[in-house]
């Protein structure tokens, strides 16, 4: 990576005006992705002494500033507590503890990546991005949004409610990318699946949602069905890691035990 | 540009580029207990604490620690004597590339965790690879060394 700047920012208006001033000029969350692509920058913009490394917790949400790491996100009890630990566990997911005391949920969520642990354990939650100039928007929305957003992640807004998630994610070892990831929640009696690594950035399976949510009491033979569903709605890939096919037997076997494992 | 922090403890400045890594710093000034083995956030050998935590330096931009406090092998020596005494009571080192890395995050592993298990440990280190053995005689040693205390 060659970066001919380093700027500190003391606002995020400072930051984002910054940030307007050459197209070149980059945010800077933990670093490591920006460091792993190596691209050119005329100015990382440092926003670490913003307070956005906070994480709050009110009735009906949990708050999280887009500077807070992936280790501190996952250690956090009020974290932990939603949806039995599914969030949490998806982002202790990602390589050591050495790499999440430095990645932000900011620059794990700004860079749609398509293999990403921390977006698919997010994806089935009501989860909205909150940008700065003032502008929010949901998870699946900045996920399908053409062209780039030049603005500040500020914080992420995770809704509360009743119910269970499952997370999983699918390695060769410990320190692998995904083969394939699954996420599937049930909150408030709706279930809601998400498949990412595909290896296409996490989808949500529109038609097997809508399946499963049409029905009162679904059976192990109904939640199979909406695992055939989601793989058949869903695009797969093959890549170095694994054929379309194998993604597609993985996804569908855990697609449906995530379904019964939320039912429960 | 001037980047002011401590390091183990005593602060320091050193002018450094934007887009340098806490690792060529640390190393450019004389402290060679920091390995550089992958130089891509993967391998761990190159682990130092950040604010008391264990932290790639090789993904650190020296720009970003302004202030902060940054703790290598030198500065935690009578309980890396320790932890190398179990590590080689195990066998755990070989080449020893891995060792400092190591010593680190077991240090901050048994601030941070109390009573771990077997599972906790290994997940706590296991950003931290070792080309040389198959990290049973590391969580051995580790084992016999939260024992000790
Ligand atoms: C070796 C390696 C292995 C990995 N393995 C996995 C894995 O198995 N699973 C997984 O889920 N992830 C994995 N990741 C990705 C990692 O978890 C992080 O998601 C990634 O490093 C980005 O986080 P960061 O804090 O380093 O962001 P940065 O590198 O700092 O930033 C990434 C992008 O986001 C932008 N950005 C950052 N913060 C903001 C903000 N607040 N507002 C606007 N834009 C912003 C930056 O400008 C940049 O474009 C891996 C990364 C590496 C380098
Ligand atoms: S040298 Fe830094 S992680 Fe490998
Ligand atoms: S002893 Fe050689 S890498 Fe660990």
């Amino acid at each position: 990576m060659i970066v001919n700047k380093y700027y500190r920012a003391s606002s995020l208006e400072d930051a984002y005006s910054k940030l307007q001033e050459n197209p070149r000029n980059t945010i800077l969350g933990g670093g490591l992705w920006l460091k792993k692509i190596g691209q050119s920058h005329e100015t990382l913009i440092d926003i670490s002494s913003l307070g956005l490394n906070e994480i709050k917790d009110s009735k009906n949400e949990v708050v999280v500033g887009s500077m807070v790491s992936q280790r501190d996100f996952e250690n956090s009890p009020v974290v932990k507590a939603l949806f039995n630990d599914a969030i949490a566990f998806s982002t202790r997911e990602v390589m050591g503890v050495n790499f999440r005391n430095l990645a932000t949920i900011g620059g794990s969520i700004m860079g749609r990546y398509p293999f990403s642990d921390v977006i698919t354990g997010l994806l089935p939650y009501d989860v909205e991005l909150e940008f700065y100039p003032k502008q929010t928007m949901f998870l699946e929305d900045y996920l399908s949004y053409k062209g780039k957003l030049n603005a500040i992640l500020v914080a992420i807004h995770i809704k509360k409610g009743q119910g269970k998630g499952f997370y999983k994610k699918v390695k060769t070892t410990a320190l692998d990318f995904p083969i394939v990831n699954i996420a599937v929640s049930r909150v408030n009696g709706q279930y809601r699946i998400a498949v990412g690594a595909r290896p296409a950035v996490a989808s949500l399976a529109l038609k097997a949602m809508e399946y499963i949510n049409s029905l009162k009491n679904p059976s192990k033979e109904d939640f199979a069905k909406a695992a055939e569903m989601a793989v058949e709605e869903l695009s797969f890939l093959d890549n170095k890691d694994a054929s379309k096919e194998y993604r597609i037997d993985l996804a569908k076997v855990y697609v449906r035990r995530g379904l019964e494992e939320v039912n429960k | 540009m001037l980047v002011t922090f401590y390091l183990n403890n005593v602060r320091v400045s050193y002018d450094v580029r934007p887009d340098e890594y806490l690792a060529e710093t640390l190393r450019s000034h004389g402290v060679k207990s920091v390995k550089v083995g992958c130089n891509e956030t993967s391998c761990g050998s190159c682990t130092v604490l950040l604010e008391n935590r264990p932290a790639m330096s090789c993904g650190i931009l020296s720009a970003s620690i302004e202030g902060k406090h940054i703790t290598t092998v030198e500065g935690i020596q009578e309980e890396a004597a320790r932890i190398a005494y179990f590590f080689g009571e195990e066998g755990a080192d070989q080449c020893g590339f891995c060792n400092a890395g190591y010593a680190l995050t077991i240090y901050a592993l048994k601030r941070e965790l109390k009573n771990p298990t077997d599972d906790e440990i290994k997940d706590y280190i296991v950003g931290n690879l070792c080309r040389c053995s198959g990290m049973q005689s590391q969580l051995n040693a580790i084992k016999a060394y939260l024992k000790e205390e």
